[in-house]
């Protein structure tokens, strides 16, 4: 058999963990190779390897059989590697052709860059491939799809054969992740190999040929994709069986909780994030998904809600009471619960211990304080038990700083902390946001317990499943404005998808 | 593990207990700083273990630090002895006084304080230290009521600063263009006063012995011996006023003034300075030709008494329980030998008026009061805006 | 059985292991680099080390004390007393998110207050002293409230405020001294009276007539009051969380802008309590025309101490022997006492780099698990 890559009982230690234990990664000319595993499984660890940005402790990289050494990233595009990053690296004033080029610039005489022979290579490419890119567009000026085919350019100019994509997904629409699927098979039809790292079973079922699945650094096996149902990916990423569907009472709305009119608010920097939202209701036991693609307006949307940000003009009733001049303690103190979306910004002093943590929105009050003094030992217990429902899991128990608490047990923390002060409205924003799929089961449960206790649930996600999955109504928010709403019955990955892209309202 | 401790601990202060008792090392130290050829050599002069505190300035302050220590240097420097100096840690009593106990544990026999700042430690380190003999500079030990009570290890030595300040106040007069001649003081302590005053004297002498019609225009105080670029600016007001020579007595604001006349002089002006304390001729030079804008210098010979009484220990001719006062007649105070910017005419004249001083036919005033008196006396009349 | 008798060796791993552990230990291991540097280069001019750090303590507190002259020793308390109020002036600002480096400006101003009062003021001892500690403390605060209004309102760096805040301080302290309290000499206050000297006869009787005085108790005092408002009150949970991070803060619904200024103020009245023990335990006057150098020296001792109040008291301590027993080693041998400034400086170098120095653990630490590891499955394998 025919390796273009073969990544052979890699090895690779970090200060306090290894990253790679004995991994290999074998790669078929011409395929589309998942590399699947949960946060913190070595995948990026593995492809930083790869493109030469970390030297492996033990094991052999060879390329078409040969072996090698990939000292750095410069080496890799030699091999004809290519990598498109989670997190672009575009210069955003430039336009897409001056990126492309960037570090390969052709030259005229005198040193001059002669831009219009790289603009209609570059035009050529996105013509073969149809990615439709203008070469002469601002890269501030195009969408973030645009941005990642920039991306995708930059390695064809630079007659990569073997493209690695890190988490291609995560910033598209469902509309768009097909087209750039389409684009994929294009490129193995050409002949040209790619790695795709992901954690999303339905594109590897998808797009992907074979997948090589890693868990907490070791190599767990490689499949092909045709003959390994969803589930059995998820058992091998996770180690154990997982449940797709979650389970929840009938829906039995109650009161109005909440219920949003005429929402005004300007964004002087950022137009597209200025809000206008015209009604929103949400009641007791329901959870209201709110859907919409990363920086549309939802992050501000809910800091002008939690109070983090002030609002022009509008309502804002909460149980009947406008509360839309009320501070962020009122809000709070009426019973508004908000897991915020940065966890690290909002949701926690990493200073400060696991106790002084789960105590942050309630400190001021008896029990937990009495005349100015903390009550260190109600702290203490508090905290344990807070600990032990919600299984936070931490070094030193309440004592630990949260700064050294990995990422899903600072948030079971927080949902611990905003879910136990038993709220009438629970914001959860983005809940899950790189969590490994125990600790996604566990909040996802936690939501809807909090529904089938009777509270409103205001969940923003960027990622569908977990909205089909968990609301029993669905708003879509672009550019700060709500463009349509479909019940969870109604809703679909297609009809959300068009109205996430701005497309036409449905259901209204 | 706690016995081992223990043992430690008295391992530590068995050693702590044993290393007391102070060893100094008598060695014969270099000179190559001025003045020290022409001191005298005390003919049956012993080893001696001199100690000195600083001010608020440093050991190379290029005046009064610099002056003493120079002064201990070159006693040294002919008669192997043991000399330090420290640096108090702070400007205030607790801190002498700990500067001053730190020397007295360590052996030194004579502790030499220059500034009026050590009043008060050394009036309590001549009781504390008896057999110390201690020498206070510019300045008298008292308990803090201000009335004097040097006991009798101990001398407070003063300088006649208003006499040489009167001797640059005429050399000014003389020398001057445009009539109009400045001081400019670091901050108001005693020593820069007299100088002023006598400065101003000086000037008034001049008019009315010589017929001439010069004014001290501008006259002022900048609060600190350490802002070289106030200096700066202020000379650079006073030569823009049409002002030919300032008198600096400010350390290192005098530096600032110093550096403004170099740059106008190189700029084709004429304009002077007159040094303080130590002769500040190269100091004042500028260009390649090895000329100075320094005019002349008032300097007073604190290194003159450090060394003198350096000796005096040596010698075991100490006296104490007084104040003296280096002045003219004992060459305490005066003008450099060498003025090669002084008219011959001048220098005559300055001779002339050195010698009145010492037959007391001429008395620069030593307080406000008194000039006031003698500027009124020589019909000197004080523009509008000054005052002394 | 076994479990009992760990060696020295698997304690030092288990002790190490935990990472706030490595933390509070570097302090100890940057002092001992920083003494160490110093014997290094003691060595380098030719001198005995030894007899250099024994000569400092000397100086610093044992001399006399054998023979019961405890003048040193108290000369040494009264310093690490003073630098013990800027030191945690400047930690308090460090807990709660502030670089306060104008602690010498609030301190000159709280002093300046505390000699003003003790001249124009006729009270009895006890009263006359109540009087000049809280106006220090009033000044102080003062003094830090313009800083602390443009950081809270503004979001203008303290960093600079403060520092610029000492300038201000020197003049304005200059000016108003010679107005109403000029002195004999016109660079300096004249005394306050003895009503208000936080001299106390028992105390400086009792250490040979030196410099300590009623200070020190306060200082003691107020230690643990910060100690207490830091950890055991709403009011100090709140201030340390705006000060690790206010954002998370905000969300919680505590006020940001009015917890700085809070921030601000106490820090500044710590800085005035020690313009209260320095001007009316130490100096007995004002100096003009100089900003006291103890606010910059507070900077290190709060950094060594890890801006916890106890640990400042310790740096302060550690400080105060370096520092009056420099001047003891200067006069003795022929080191220059500048050694011990390298020393102290070398000292903050290292404690600056106590990241550098916790890595270095980590990796011990890790090195010696490994090795343990290796012995254990050598021996599985015999």
């Amino acid at each position: 058999m025919d390796y273009v890559i073969e990544m052979l009982n890699i090895t690779k230690d970090f200060p306090g963990i290894r990253a790679n234990d004995n991994v290999t990664l074998q790669v078929k000319k011409g395929e589309i190779h998942a590399l699947l595993g949960e946060n913190g499984a070595g995948k990026s660890t593995l492809m930083s390897i790869l493109f030469g940005l970390y030297q492996p402790d033990s094991g052999v990289i060879k390329i078409k059989g040969q072996e090698v050494k990939i000292t750095d990233p410069n080496v890799a595009n030699e091999y004809k590697i290519g990598m498109v990053h989670q997190h672009f690296k575009l210069v955003h004033n430039f336009s897409v052709t001056e990126n492309i080029i960037l570090g390969l610039e052709p030259k005229k005489t005198f040193g001059r860059v002669d831009i219009t022979y790289a603009a209609k290579k570059v035009q050529d490419l996105s013509n073969k491939y149809s990615l439709k890119v203008n070469p002469y567009d601002l890269i501030h000026d195009i969408s973030v799809g645009m941005q990642q085919r920039v991306e995708i350019l930059k390695m064809l100019y630079r007659d990569a054969e073997i493209l690695i994509f890190d988490e291609p997904t995560a910033v598209l629409t469902p509309q768009e992740i097909d087209e750039l699927m389409e684009i994929m098979r294009n490129f193995v039809n050409e002949g040209k190999s790619i790695i795709i790292i992901t954690h999303k079973l339905k594109e590897i079922k998808k797009v992907a040929d074979r997948c090589t699945v890693l868990r907490k650094g070791k190599y767990i096996d490689t499949v092909d994709v045709k003959n390994t149902s969803e589930e059995e990916l998820a058992r091998l990423m996770v180690g154990r069986d997982v449940i797709f569907k979650v389970d929840k009472a009938p829906f039995k709305p109650g009161k109005m909780v909440l219920e949003i009119n005429n929402l005004k608010r300007t964004d002087k920097v950022n137009l597209s994030k200025s809000l206008d939202v015209e009604h929103l209701e949400l009641r007791e036991g329901e959870i209201l998904g709110l859907a919409g693609i990363e920086g549309n307006g939802q992050t501000e949307f809910i800091q002008v809600l939690t109070g983090l940000k002030e609002l022009e003009s509008g309502e804002i009733l909460f149980l009947g009471q406008d509360i839309s001049n009320l501070s962020i303690r009122e809000k709070s103190a009426l019973g508004i619960a908000h897991i915020p979306e940065d966890r690290h910004k909002h949701g926690l002093i990493l200073d400060f211990t696991l106790e002084d943590n789960i105590a942050l929105q309630e400190y001021y009050k008896s029990p937990f304080s009495n005349n100015g003094i903390l009550d260190r030992g109600y702290m203490k217990q508090y905290a344990k038990d807070i600990i032990k429902r919600f299984d936070v899991r931490s070094g030193k128990g309440e004592l630990t700083l949260t700064r050294s608490m990995s990422g899903g047990n600072q948030q079971k923390a927080i949902v611990g902390r905003e879910v136990a002060r038993n709220p009438k409205l629970l914001i959860a924003v983005q809940p899950t946001r790189g969590l490994d799929v125990g600790a996604i089961e566990f909040i996802h449960s936690e939501l809807i317990k909090a529904r089938d206790e009777g509270r409103a649930v205001l969940l923003v996600s960027l990622e569908l499943d977990e909205l089909l999955n968990l609301s029993d109504q669905i708003a879509v928010m672009y550019e700060g404005k709500i463009v349509g709403s479909l019940s969870s019955e109604d809703a679909d990955e297609n009809k959300i998808g068009l109205l996430m892209s701005g497309g036409n309202n449905v259901g209204k | 593990m706690r016995k081992l401790f223990a043992l430690f601990s008295v391992f530590v202060l068995f050693t702590v207990l044993t290393a007391c008792g102070p060893k100094l090392d008598y060695d014969k130290g270099t000179f190559t700083g001025p003045y020290c050829d022409d001191l005298d050599v005390f003919a049956d002069a012993k080893k001696a273990a001199i100690g000195m505190v600083t001010d608020s300035g440093t050991i190379d302050d290029k005046s009064f630090n610099q002056g003493t220590w120079e002064g201990i240097q070159c006693y040294n420097a002919k008669h192997t002895s043991a000399v330090k100096y420290l640096q108090p840690s702070g400007e205030t009593k607790e801190d002498y006084i700990n500067a001053i106990d730190n020397l007295v544990d360590a052996g030194y026999k004579m502790i030499v304080a220059p500034g009026f700042k050590f009043e008060n430690a050394i009036f309590e380190a001549q009781t504390t230290h008896e057999d110390i003999k201690f020498i206070i500079i510019d300045g008298a030990p008292h308990s803090g009521n201000y009335v004097p009570d040097i006991k009798s290890n101990t001398v407070s030595v003063m300088f006649a600063e208003e006499q040489v300040g009167f001797l640059a106040g005429v050399a000014a007069a003389l020398q001057t263009e445009t009539g109009k001649v400045a001081f400019v003081g670091g901050m108001e302590i005693p020593a820069v006063q007299k100088f002023g005053w006598g400065y101003v004297a000086g000037v008034a002498y001049a008019n009315d012995t010589y017929d001439l019609n010069v004014v001290v225009t501008d006259y002022l105080y900048q609060g600190t011996f350490t802002e070289v670029t106030a200096g700066q600016t202020i000379a650079a007001g006073m030569y823009d006023e049409g002002i030919d020579i300032i008198f600096a007595a400010a350390g290192g604001v005098g530096v600032g003034v110093i550096n403004e006349a170099k740059t106008r002089t190189e700029a084709g002006e004429e304009v002077w300075v007159i040094g303080v304390d130590s002769d500040q001729y190269d100091a004042g030079k500028y260009g390649t030709a090895g000329k100075s804008v320094i005019l002349t210098s008032a300097m007073k010979r604190v290194d003159l008494a450090a060394y003198n009484y350096s000796g005096a220990l040596a010698t075991n001719s100490f006296v104490g329980g007084k104040q003296v006062t280096y002045d003219i007649k004992n060459d305490g105070v005066g003008l450099p030998a060498n003025n090669p910017n002084l008219a011959a005419d001048t220098l005559t004249k300055v001779d002339t008026v050195v010698a009145a001083m010492k037959a007391d036919t001429i008395v620069a005033p030593n307080t406000k009061e008194k000039l006031t008196t003698y500027l009124t006396s020589k019909g000197y009349v004080t523009p509008g805006t000054i005052t002394y | 059985m076994e479990n009992k008798h760990k060696s020295a060796r698997e304690r030092f791993i288990h002790y190490f292991s935990d990472e706030s552990n490595r933390r509070k230990l570097a302090p100890y291991i940057s002092i001992l680099f920083g003494l160490l540097a110093g014997l290094i280069l003691m060595l380098l001019i030719g001198q005995d080390p030894i007899k250099g750090y024994i000569n400092i303590l000397n100086g610093s507190i044992f001399k006399g004390l054998f023979e019961g002259n405890f003048r040193r020793l108290g000369g040494t308390l009264a310093i690490a007393t003073v630098l013990t109020f800027t030191g945690l002036s400047v930690a308090f600002a460090f807990k709660t998110g502030l670089f306060n480096i104008g602690v010498g400006g609030q301190m000159l101003f709280g002093g300046f207050i505390v000699v003003l009062l003790g001249n124009v003021l006729t009270l009895p001892k006890p009263v006359h002293l109540l009087v000049i500690v809280l106006a220090a403390a009033i000044g102080g605060a003062l003094w830090a409230l313009v800083p602390g209004i443009l950081k809270a309102r503004y979001r203008i760096s303290e960093v600079v405020t403060t520092i610029m805040m000492n300038y201000v301080a020197m003049w304005t302290v200059s000016y108003f001294v010679r107005r109403w309290i000029p002195g004999h000499y016109e660079t300096e206050s004249s005394m306050i009276k003895e009503s208000a000297s936080l001299k106390f006869e028992l105390l400086t009787d009792l250490f040979s007539g030196s410099a300590i005085n009623l200070s020190i108790i306060l200082a003691g005092l107020v230690v643990v009051f910060i100690w207490y408002i830091l950890e055991k009150t709403t009011f100090g949970y709140e201030l340390k969380a705006v000060g690790f991070n206010p954002d998370a803060s905000k969300y919680a619904g505590m006020k940001v802008n009015r917890n700085i200024l809070y921030s601000m103020i106490i820090s500044g009245a710590i800085a005035g309590l020690a313009g209260a023990s320095y001007y009316a335990g130490y100096t007995n006057h004002v100096k003009l025309g100089v900003v006291p150098n103890f606010g910059f020296d507070g900077i290190a001792v709060a950094l060594l101490g890890l801006n916890s109040p106890f640990g400042v008291v310790l740096s302060a301590l550690l400080f105060g022997v370096l520092r009056t027993g420099g001047e003891y080693l200067n006069a003795m041998t022929s080191i220059p006492k500048e050694l011990v400034d390298i020393i102290v400086g070398l000292i903050i170098y290292f404690a600056a780099a106590t990241l550098l120095i916790q890595f270095m653990l980590t990796k011990l630490i890790k090195k010696m698990k490994k090795n343990d590891e290796k012995h254990i499955e050598e021996k599985v394998v015999e």
